[in-house]
């Protein structure tokens, strides 16, 4: 008898889902409702209930809590999204209720890829995901460079799961299982099989040398889609990798640890270097998310050192800041449309001073400058590889973030030394500016009272 | 639980900040804005002469200490106190910000609002480095404040400004993440970051030369010593004059007091180890920058220089690692702070009046601006060291220290002291002496305020070199426990 309690928080989306169904094609606005009332409510059950779902099985309290933590966070998350994506959607003519659908699809295959125990169930929960992903990117059909952007998506997204697909068979092949757990005696073929799930994974999360799709994706995309691939779902393909990494233990196979150094390394180095010389704001913002993943693999190796603390703490920072500078981006519009290059940033200072503000405070965030929060993320991260002996890698990755502080500096310098070049439309967006204000502050304020975010992450990992 | 005087002194500027950026702007004119600047600075620095005045100088130790936890789990908290050699700093630090904001009442015109808040951030932040006893807050706010001074660089500064502030902001950068690493590796180590406990630690000694070697290079850029100087003149001509004072005046310092708040106490032997290569490079920094300064053609430059070469002085009193070095080191930080910040708002003066820094735009000031040239010769012969200012009884004291560890050393060090005469007697000649230029004519001599602020720092330059005892007394007894 299947016990179907655990899967309360998917079988709640798949309701949301049927829903929108019904009453999207009638009622945009309603759908809207709907869903963010729906995470809302999600969000609740998942912290006041959420460890019951799993009581039954017997998964590891680790485990129930990681799952339990990272569904809380992407309920949040899409929460905010849903209620974020309305405004841009509309000044885009886009506003279609379908949309609504691919994330609640993407938010879906998100969460069984997190919980999944089994890789097929996984390889389902990913592709589910990826789908939605591939029409979000290309949603804007009357735009060629979306239309590029999901076609480029989608082929080598196509090949990736072809990998993850390869991988697996090869796993079946040598173990006769699809289950985690039962891949205990690594042979060769196994090896070969896992290093190709590995870069399925890495392809997703988009850590260097498989990174090509992104910065190109990014670009592309209408720029609330690429909100969306920069946060939520490489979020769930991260906690996915280091479910693997963690429960297969793959610090102790040597080949595939250093497949993992050699990918963090590569990240960090080619993050920087990509982004330094970029013109438009959301390559940039892909390279540098190359950049952060690098740390996050660093975060996901050095497990023995209180790790998912640390690395739940990078992952809850960096989604702040991401949807923060992404709020900004997308109250932003240009005469043409969509605001598109870094100099179009000039003179923010003099046109809006919440907007340049916050901006200062997640870009100096994200390059680790203290008292903002990004810094306490890195510290730890830094601090965990550290006790475990990654010294290399820690020097790689602290000087990476000092090439990346230059590019961070020339958007900060754009805004405050530069006089305005072109008009800037402010969209006036009130739930946009809400939440980078609130998030600013969020990143702000961390360092006079750093107790509850960190405290809410540990307690989960007791 | 006794009153809370050094939480104080770090919130009070920025408790100011804010009230002031929620204040709206358009209503609220440059003097007002000013003004308000200047109250809450100077409450600060009434707020700071507490400090030596209930300070107990018979103790050993930190007091007015406080402590929080603030990350349980790493055992890092928020652990602030003073000692000797941190409260003649974070006096330096509340002397001079009002002078800064004083001296900057005409030259900042647009945004004046943003400039007064990113000053008070400023203040704060650097009296966090002052009173922090915990390695993390340490490195927090030594790293805090360079957001602030790139703001004011970048905003405020001249036409070269970009390439100067972002100079700055990635070669400090570059060198303290270094430290940072370092940081976390005592942490991880020792399992607390309180700098008492990690001074009673004892690392392998192969770890240890590393360790220096990271916080040196933090603290190097900072000073800066001689390969990693260049940063320094960069930033100093292109910052706006206040700027640049409180860059040389109290910036400069942060890194010579890592030195001896950090480096000495945590790393004996690898101080000693690495000593021959630090007086090298301070030997050439002396001489080098010397030189280089003699032929500068902008007055700022030739002052940049000079800061280089006086740091010099301090390094090299600092790593004697006898008492009388460090506090010949200390007082020569004191003192160059006073005198190098007036140097450059003397410049700044001038650039005021006539727009232009370089020297040879200028002769016969003397003869315009005669109480000019009178505070000009105060600075200018204290700079040099000549007995009677301040400037004398740092160098003395370095120079005196040297002769134990080696007599080339005396040497390469006592150059520098005629090197300094030469090219700040130069300066002076250049622009006070000779024929009156016509374009010179209308030159307004000082202001009230310039007086009122140049007499100040004249008044300090003067006592201290008279009376040196007081700061002596001050941080004899902290040097002489806890550092050495």
């Amino acid at each position: 008898m299947i016990n179907f309690y655990q899967f309360i928080p998917e079988i709640f989306i798949l309701t949301l889902i049927l829903l929108t169904l019904c009453f999207g094609l009638f009622n945009k606005d309603r759908s809207i409702a709907i869903n963010t009332l729906g995470f809302f409510i999600l969000t609740l059950i998942l912290i006041n209930f959420g460890r019951d779902f799993y009581i039954s099985t017997d998964l590891p309290l680790n485990t129930i809590n990681l799952f339990v933590l990272s569904k809380i966070i992407l309920s949040i998350g899409s929460f905010v999204f849903i209620l974020l994506s309305k405004r841009p959607l509309k000044n885009e003519n886009l506003y279609r209720y379908e949309y609504i659908l691919f994330i609640l699809f993407a938010i879906l295959g998100s969460f069984v890829l997190i919980s999944s125990d089994n890789f097929l169930t996984a390889f389902i929960g990913l592709e589910l995901q990826s789908l939605s992903l591939y029409l979000m990117a290309a949603f804007n059909t009357k735009n060629l460079k979306s239309n590029e952007a999901g076609i480029k998506y989608f082929s080598l997204g196509a090949l990736s799961s072809g990998f993850l697909l390869f991988g697996i068979s090869m796993i079946y092949y040598d173990t006769s299982s699809f289950y985690m757990q039962n891949l205990n005696n690594f042979t060769t073929i196994s090896e070969i099989g896992l290093s190709l799930i590995l870069i399925s994974l890495f392809f997703k999360v988009s850590a260097a040398p498989f990174h090509i799709w992104t910065p190109d994706v990014y670009e592309g995309s209408p720029t609330i889609s690429t909100l969306f691939f920069a946060s939520l779902p490489k979020f769930a393909s991260l906690i996915f990798l280091f479910r693997v990494y963690q429960e297969l233990n793959i610090s102790g196979i040597q080949s595939l640890d250093y497949i993992f150094q050699i990918v963090c390394a590569i990240s960090l180095l080619v993050g920087v270097y990509g982004a330094i010389t970029q013109k438009v704001i959301k390559r940039l913002l892909a390279f540098s998310s190359i950049n952060h993943i690098g740390f996050m693999l660093l975060g996901i190796m050095c497990y023995q050192f209180m790790s998912e603390g640390t690395l739940f703490f990078y992952l809850i920072i960096y989604l702040i800041t991401t949807f923060g500078i992404f709020a900004v981006l997308l109250n932003l519009r240009t005469v043409e449309g969509e605001f598109t290059k870094i100099s179009q940033l000039n003179g923010l200072r003099f046109t809006s001073n919440s907007k340049s503000i916050s901006m200062l405070v997640f870009f100096f965030s994200l390059a680790g400058i203290p008292p903002f929060a990004g810094f306490f993320a890195k510290f730890f991260i830094l601090s965990a590889s550290i006790t475990d002996g990654f010294f290399f890698l820690s020097i790689v990755a602290v000087l990476s973030s000092v090439i990346a502080a230059f590019y961070y500096l020339t958007i900060i310098k754009n805004m405050f030394f530069n006089k305005s070049e072109i008009e800037l439309l402010d969209d006036n967006n009130k739930i946009g500016k809400v939440v980078f204000i609130s998030f600013g502050l969020i990143i702000t304020l961390y360092f006079f009272y750093p107790d509850p975010l960190f405290n809410l992450v540990d307690n989960l990992f007791k | 639980m006794s009153f809370p005087i050094l939480s104080l002194l770090i919130l009070t500027p920025i408790i100011g900040a804010l009230t002031l950026s929620l204040s709206s702007s358009s209503q609220l004119k440059n003097k007002t804005i000013f003004l308000s600047g200047l109250w809450i600075t100077t409450g600060e620095f009434l707020l700071s002469l507490l400090l030596p005045i209930f300070y107990d100088k018979t103790k050993n130790g930190y007091q007015f200490t406080e402590y929080h936890t603030w990350f349980d789990k790493f055992d890092i908290n928020y652990y602030v106190g003073v000692d000797g050699v941190s409260i003649p700093l974070i006096l330096l630090t509340t002397f001079l910000v009002p002078i800064c904001l004083l001296c900057s009442l005409n030259s900042i015109q647009n945004r004046a609002k943003e400039f007064v808040i990113y000053f008070l951030l400023l203040e704060s932040f650097i009296i966090g480095v002052f009173v922090s006893i915990d390695l993390v807050i340490f490195y927090v706010f030594f790293e805090a404040v360079l957001i602030p001074m790139f703001l004011i660089i970048g905003i405020w500064g001249g036409e070269n400004r970009l390439y100067a502030t972002f100079k700055f902001f990635l070669y400090t950068l570059a060198g303290s993440v270094l430290m940072l690493l370092a940081i976390i590796y005592i942490i991880s180590k020792v399992k607390s970051g309180n700098i008492e406990l990690i001074s009673d630690f004892t690392f392998d000694q192969q770890i240890e030369l590393i360790l220096f070697l990271c916080f040196f290079a933090s603290f190097a850029v900072k000073v800066p010593m001689f390969p990693f100087h260049t940063w320094l003149p960069d930033a100093h001509v292109q910052a706006p004059t206040s700027g640049s004072v409180i860059l040389a005046g109290v910036l400069l310092k942060l890194g010579a007091y890592g030195f001896i708040r950090l480096s000495l106490p945590f790393f004996e032997y690898a101080s000693i180890y690495f000593q021959p290569m630090i007086f090298a490079l301070s030997c050439l920094a002396i001489v080098y920058t010397s030189i280089v300064a003699l032929r500068q053609l902008d007055m700022k430059k030739m002052i940049a220089y000079s800061s280089v070469a006086h740091m010099g002085f301090v390094t090299i009193g600092i790593f004697t690692l006898t008492q009388d070095g460090i506090n010949g080191a200390y007082f020569q930080m004191i003192s160059h702070g006073i005198v190098s910040a007036a140097l450059f708002l003397i410049v700044g003066v001038v650039y005021e009046r006539h727009h232009t820094r370089m020297i040879s735009d200028y002769s016969g000031v003397t003869n315009v601006m005669p109480k000019y040239s009178f505070f000009f010769m105060i600075f200018m012969l204290s700079s040099v060291g000549l007995p009677g200012t301040s400037g004398f009884v740092g160098e003395f004291l370095v120079i005196m220290s040297t002769i134990s560890v080696s007599v080339y050393l005396t040497f390469f060090t006592a150059i520098g002291v005629i090197l300094g005469a030469s090219y700040m007697l130069l300066l002076y000649k250049n622009v006070n002496f000779g024929d009156l230029k016509t374009d010179i004519k209308q030159l307004a001599d000082l202001t009230n305020i310039e007086i009122f602020y140049f007499s100040c720092l004249a008044f300090l330059t003067m006592f201290l070199g008279v009376y040196p005892k007081l700061l002596f007394e001050m941080i004899n007894k902290s040097i002489s426990t806890s550092i050495l």
